[in-house]
């Protein structure tokens, strides 16, 4: 896909963004790959977003993006800004070595995927703690202090884990412990890249649960990545979905799951098996999503959509706004609505009469 | 201890000629784990990850177990296919003790069983060579069933195998490796490895847990037309409730949920869904996601304590009453059996009597 679209477009409309992306793409081989291509997004001071996408769509490297994390050797173009309040802008891709790895903790922190890997093994798990107070002059025993008081909100024995090893832990455990250390510093903003996805689903669901207790006690701001859309969407506040390396919807939870525009966001809702809709209603997506270096020109999914026309192929849907905080990049994102059913109750029934029941 | 002896889901289970192709009784399956010389005088730890499980599976037939991770459905599961030995109870193949196959006192010959008996992993990658082609990798399983077949009929055998999972051209998928796959493939490559083995059951343990959400229809679509083309039975394994709902909707199958190494409730999955029994089956509904906006929060859970017990030393009397939110002083005394509620529903809890001593003793607090 071409990059024409370098105005400001429909997905910066939140009022008080505590991180803006602007025109974020990061290529491999030298420009030749491209795995996010021109993202831009705002996350507003104290929500919880969620982020979904399928595998390989680009999800960990918007998460490291925002992070300016994008591992070795690619390279990441465009903004991100970071505002600790309202009045204060730093642009993080030209922070130094040492102002970014303070950012990385005490501003906007982050719980990376495949955490059981992100404990050393031999230490035991309060040595991490430490270590990371160390690292950055902080108080040991102050912080070791409130390292207990998190452990204890996410429902952790705290001296048993501490006095742990990794591997003496479950995986809920050492994923609530990993959560307690990202938290450590008190960032503004916890960026989650798949933090529940090696987990049983009543594990899952407890710990989104507990974030959303954290959420509310230590007002921190969630970025919550997964390929797990009704996962997150029980979750999150408002909701941007990725496919092929951009973004193509985001919105208020609410209208994502009810009222989505996109066609991809709308099969992607229809494709997830779910508790209550009729079970012939559940449909895969056709086809495949495009790789990196085979992104074909005008709408990335027109290959599998059913309403592709030649305006598809031809041109790239820009992302525009179409109602309030409501952004989609498709060019018949109307008929969309129209035609594509959704199988679940009270999909589509939103503004008109709220949860009713559409079977 | 009780032991629940209910044949789950089988209505004729007493027609000998009709005989399952599994029967579990009174299966457990203990654990002893290692110790340091320091605690040679002391008790080994004992886990107790299967407990009494009584169960029988039929020709095509659908079971899927689900419960959280570390509740026993993979053990439970690998025991019904002789990939693990009880330490307690039996296990019969068509009639024949497994493990006394396996030692030679019985008329089959363990081989058999063995091919009948598949199954397919979480983490497709790790089961397959990275070494070898596909098409090596298929040959095997026709090598083992079919020696005389030649070369060229067991490519043609694997290409219109790989075409009907999906993999095409087939040509082109047969002479890749394994890392050239992605992860729903590889799984399809398990897949049709494990039918080329003509199986009659097949464990798919979280077979689809590994894939994305908008994958997993398709791959149980995949699963259960394969099982009407070849005559299979499948034992699904999962922990989600959506899953379980979809694959065992299918062919009319039952879920059967598992905590601590029992099995606590078992019934068709849209009644069990539906009209849950058991409150760990409830828990297990509260943990699945729902996409009706009137729903989709999930509210506070219904159980008292987020993390599941050791396995080492569980709760005495019914397993689930340190975290129950309905428990009362009589739940840990003893354990509720497995028993009759309604048609082809099985639950273990004290609730479905209304004349136990349970109603009248006082709520447990913590
Ligand atoms: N080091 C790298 N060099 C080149 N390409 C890479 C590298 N790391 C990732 N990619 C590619 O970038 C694309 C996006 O990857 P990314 O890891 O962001 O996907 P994701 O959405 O997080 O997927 P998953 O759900 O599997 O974690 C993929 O096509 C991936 O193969
Ligand atoms: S722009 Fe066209 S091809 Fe792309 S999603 Fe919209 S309708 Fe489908
Ligand atoms: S027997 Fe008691 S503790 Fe067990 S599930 Fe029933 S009510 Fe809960
Ligand atoms: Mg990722």
């Amino acid at each position: 896909m071409t990059i024409e679209s370098q105005q400001l477009t429909g997905a910066d409309e939140v009022e008080d963004p505590i991180l803006e992306i602007k025109n974020a793409s990061v290529t491999y081989d030298g420009g030749d790959t491209h795995v996010l291509n021109d993202v831009t997004f705002s996350i507003e001071r104290d929500e919880i977003v969620g982020v979904v996408g399928e595998s390989g769509s680009g999800k960990s490297m918007l998460a490291s993006a925002m992070l300016d994390a994008i591992p070795a050797p690619g390279r990441l173009s465009g903004e991100i800004l970071y505002h600790p309040d309202e009045d204060t802008t730093i642009d993080v891709l030209n922070l130094s070595d040492e102002e970014l790895r303070s950012y990385r903790w005490a501003d906007v922190s982050m719980v990376f995927q495949g955490a059981m890997s992100s404990f050393n093994p031999t230490m035991k798990v309060g040595s991490h703690f430490k270590d990371t107070l160390r690292a950055h002059d902080e108080d040991v025993s102050e912080g070791m202090d409130f390292a207990r008081q998190l452990l204890s909100d996410l429902y952790l024995d705290p001296e048993r884990v501490l006095d742990s090893y990794p591997h003496e832990l479950s995986g809920g455990m050492q994923q609530r412990a990993l959560i307690a250390l990202s938290m450590l510093l008190e960032p503004e903003v916890l960026v989650m890249d798949e933090p529940t996805a090696a987990l049983d689903l009543l594990m899952q669901r407890s710990i989104l649960m507990l974030l959303e207790d954290l959420k509310e006690k230590y007002e921190v701001t969630m970025v919550f990545i997964t390929h797990d859309l009704p996962l997150v969407a029980s979750l999150a506040d408002r909701m941007a979905v990725l496919y092929a390396f951009e973004l193509v919807e985001a919105g208020p939870r609410d209208q994502i799951i009810g009222q989505s525009g996109h066609p991809y966001t709308r099969a992607l809702l229809n494709s997830t098996p779910n508790i209550d809709a009729p079970l012939e209603d559940m449909k895969p997506i056709p086809g495949k999503s495009p790789a990196p270096v085979n992104v074909p020109d005008g709408c990335s999914y027109a290959d599998r959509c059913p309403l592709a026309s030649e305006e598809c192929t031809a041109f790239d849907p820009e992302f525009q706004l179409i109602e309030d905080e409501h952004s989609v990049a498709c060019h018949h994102w109307e008929q969309a609505r129209a035609e594509i059913a959704l199988n679940f109750a009270g999909a589509d029934e939103i503004g008109v009469s709220k949860g009713g029941d559409s079977r | 201890m009780s032991r629940p002896d209910a044949t789950a889901g089988t209505d004729d289970s007493t027609d000998s000629a009709d005989e399952p192709l599994i029967s579990l009784e009174n299966v457990e399956v203990h654990f002893e784990k290692e110790q340091g010389l320091l605690d040679l005088f002391e008790e080994p730890d004992v886990v107790r990850a299967v407990d009494g499980v009584s169960l029988d599976i039929q020709e095509n037939d659908v079971l899927v177990l689900v419960g959280e991770s570390g509740c026993g459905k993979t053990t439970l599961g690998k025991t019904m296919i002789g990939l693990q030995r009880p330490t307690g109870g039996s296990v019969k193949y068509r009639g024949r003790d497994i493990w006394e196959t396996k030692a030679g006192n019985t008329d089959l010959s363990f081989d058999e069983i063995r091919s009948s008996l598949q199954i397919i992993h979480q983490d497709p990658g790790s089961s397959l060579n990275p070494n070898r082609r596909i098409v090596e990798i298929l040959s095997e399983p026709i090598r083992l069933t079919h020696p005389g077949v030649s070369a060229g009929e067991r490519r043609e055998r694997i290409y219109s195998l790989l075409e009907r999972v999906g993999m095409t051209p087939a040509h082109d998928f047969a002479d890749r490796y394994p890392h050239q796959l992605s992860g729903g493939e590889k799984q399809r490559v398990a897949l049709s490895r494990a039918l080329l083995m003509n199986p009659d059951v097949i464990l798919a343990d979280e077979a689809i847990s590994a894939l994305d959400v908008s994958l997993r229809v398709e791959m149980m679509d995949l699963m259960l037309d394969l099982q009407d083309d070849f005559n299979t039975s499948f034992v699904f394994v999962s922990h989600d409730l959506s899953n379980a709902r979809y694959f065992a909707e299918h062919g009319d199958g039952r879920v059967g949920v598992m905590y601590l190494g029992n099995l606590v409730e078992v019934g068709p999955a849209e009644r069990l869904i539906s009209e849950p029994q058991h409150p760990y089956t409830e828990v297990l509904r509260w943990a699945t996601p729902n996409l009706a906006l009137d729903a989709t929060e999930a509210g506070e859970p219904p159980m008292r304590k987020i993390d599941i017990p050791d396995p080492i030393n569980p709760p005495s009397g019914c397993r689930f009453h340190t975290r129950c939110p309905k428990a009362r002083t009589a739940c840990p005394k003893e354990q509720p059996e497995l028993e009759t509620h309604g048609d082809r529903h099985l639950v273990a809890c004290f609730r479905s009597d209304e004349d136990h001593e349970y109603w009248d003793s006082p709520e447990i607090e913590d």
